[in-house]
């Protein structure tokens, strides 16, 4: 689960210009850290939706990569 | 009475009304075009307009050179020296806003059904003379979460500002950012779009000062108003039905909007469409009356006939709802369908949890050319405003018609 949605994020990082990242932690921040906006948090719903069939910000913004992979799990 | 006007905490920016004053006597030179990051320059800017009685046009500070230029080609633009002998201050600014022949205008882009946004202007009769100044809201604090320029920000801030009140503004901060200024100014009334509120959740803390909660711009879904009323568990929450065509014309606690006594002879239903009578409409040379009625474009459906209460079914058919943004999807089908990779396009909405709905495109490429989702996206970064560029792009072999060869939509 971790590889795919490593793989999701640097589509999302490299689609914007920005370089890949080699490894995930639970603490990244999505925007801070990551630095997504709510467009590119909007297609990360629809990658991971893609994937693996759940809608992560169905009840709500969540910020780390932590809180997602909670609700993937 | 605040003496505060507006409070950005991110920039630890704080003026007064005092300094607004100031601000604006120290000038010199007036033009009519406003275009800034910084809302307090654009809220100077309005006041200076309203004081001088002169035209403002309102532009969105990311709106690039190409589409500026667009919009501003019927645009007459001008430069003026002014000044003020003596002191100015609040009671100046109400004095003319009671004056009974004004030529003041502003100018507001909203995006059109055809292609370019339209221009509207409204006058002190169609946006000013609405606005409740009352005793009972001197204290007020309001969390400014829109953007100056479009007509739900504009009201927010006209009121605030008739009123006496604190600004305080929430607009592209981050959560916890938008928490703290709550808090720390005890904001008492809250206006934004759904998709603002969804920010603020999961819930972190509960806001008890907070009084008002208004809902405007994108539908609210019933599960969000549950949860925010736990964040907000004093507030009285109001739906607001708005459009840059009318201004903010009826309030609602719940889904149903009873027309006001006022209103009732301005407003009318006819084949489930809502009509809004010229009189209350702002000015443009783009929008069509029938015999003096304006279609809104918005299906409604008839709760009671007397007093007129309506319910909401959709608004503006083909628009598309990004975030409170509205999007024209013909506006951004047409900028693409002129580069020469594509030549089919069809644009068009997916629900989606974090902006309500997100802008799709399907592309037919020419034959033996080339285009990468991530140079289209670029290019468009260079002719429309972010909210407007689509983000899930399909390359497909073509694209479904109708019977006429219009694109079929759903």
């Amino acid at each position: 689960m971790e590889e795919k949605l490593l793989n999701i994020l640097n589509e999302l990082l490299q689609s914007t210009g920005r370089d890949k990242i080699t490894s995930i932690n639970d603490e990244m921040k999505l925007r801070e850290d990551l630095g997504f906006d709510s467009f590119q948090l909007a297609e990360l719903t629809v990658y991971i939706e893609e994937e693996f069939g759940i809608d992560i910000f169905e009840d709500g913004l969540i910020a780390t990569i932590g809180e997602i992979k909670a609700k993937l799990k | 009475m605040n003496e505060i006007f507006y409070i950005d905490y991110s920039t630890n920016d704080s003026k007064t009304y005092s300094d607004l004053f100031s601000d604006i006597k120290q000038e010199n030179k007036y033009t009519n075009i406003c275009q800034y990051d910084n809302f307090y320059k654009v809220f100077k800017h309005i006041v200076t307009s309203i004081l001088l009685d002169k035209e403002v046009v309102l532009l969105d500070s990311d709106f690039t050179i190409s589409e500026k230029e667009d919009l501003l080609s019927d645009v007459e633009i001008f430069e003026t020296e002014y000044s003020f002998e003596n002191e100015i201050d609040f009671n100046h600014l109400k004095k003319k806003i009671s004056e009974s022949n004004s030529n003041w205008k502003i100018t507001l882009f909203t995006s059109g059904t055809t292609g370019k946004p339209k221009k509207i202007s409204h006058s002190k009769s169609t946006l000013i003379d609405n606005i409740r100044i009352n005793e009972k809201r001197i204290n007020d604090i309001w969390g400014y979460a829109y953007s100056p320029t479009h007509m739900a920000g504009l009201q927010v801030f006209l009121q605030a500002l008739l009123n006496h009140n604190t600004i305080v503004k929430l607009f592209g901060l981050p959560k916890t950012n938008i928490i703290s200024s709550i808090l720390k100014n005890k904001v008492t009334h809250l206006s934004a779009t759904p998709t603002f509120y969804k920010l603020l959740l999961p819930k972190e803390t509960s806001f008890d000062f907070v009084q008002n909660v208004t809902f405007g711009g994108e539908k609210l879904p019933e599960t969000l108003k549950n949860q925010l009323s736990e964040l907000f568990p004093k507030a009285k929450f109001l739906n607001i039905y708005a459009s840059t065509e009318a201004g903010a014309l009826f309030a609602a606690h719940n889904d149903t909007f009873k027309i006001k006594p006022n209103l009732q002879s301005y407003v009318k239903v006819e084949n489930d469409v809502l009509y809004v009578h010229k009189d209350k409409v702002g000015h443009s040379d783009n929008i069509q009356f029938e015999n003096e009625w304006y279609n809104t474009g918005d299906i409604v459906e008839i709760v009671e006939e007397n007093p007129l209460t309506i319910r909401f079914i959709s608004r503006k058919n083909e628009m598309i709802n990004v975030g409170g943004y509205k999007v024209n999807p013909h506006e951004v089908e047409n900028l693409i369908l002129t580069f020469e990779e594509i030549t089919e396009v069809k644009v068009y909405s997916r629900p989606n949890s974090v902006l309500g709905n997100m802008i799709c495109a399907d592309i037919v490429l020419t034959k033996n050319k080339s285009l990468t989702k991530q140079e289209l996206i670029q290019r468009l970064k260079n002719h429309l405003q972010d909210f407007k560029i689509p983000r899930i792009i399909k390359f497909v072999e073509t694209i479904e018609k109708t019977k006429t060869g219009k694109i079929k939509r759903a």
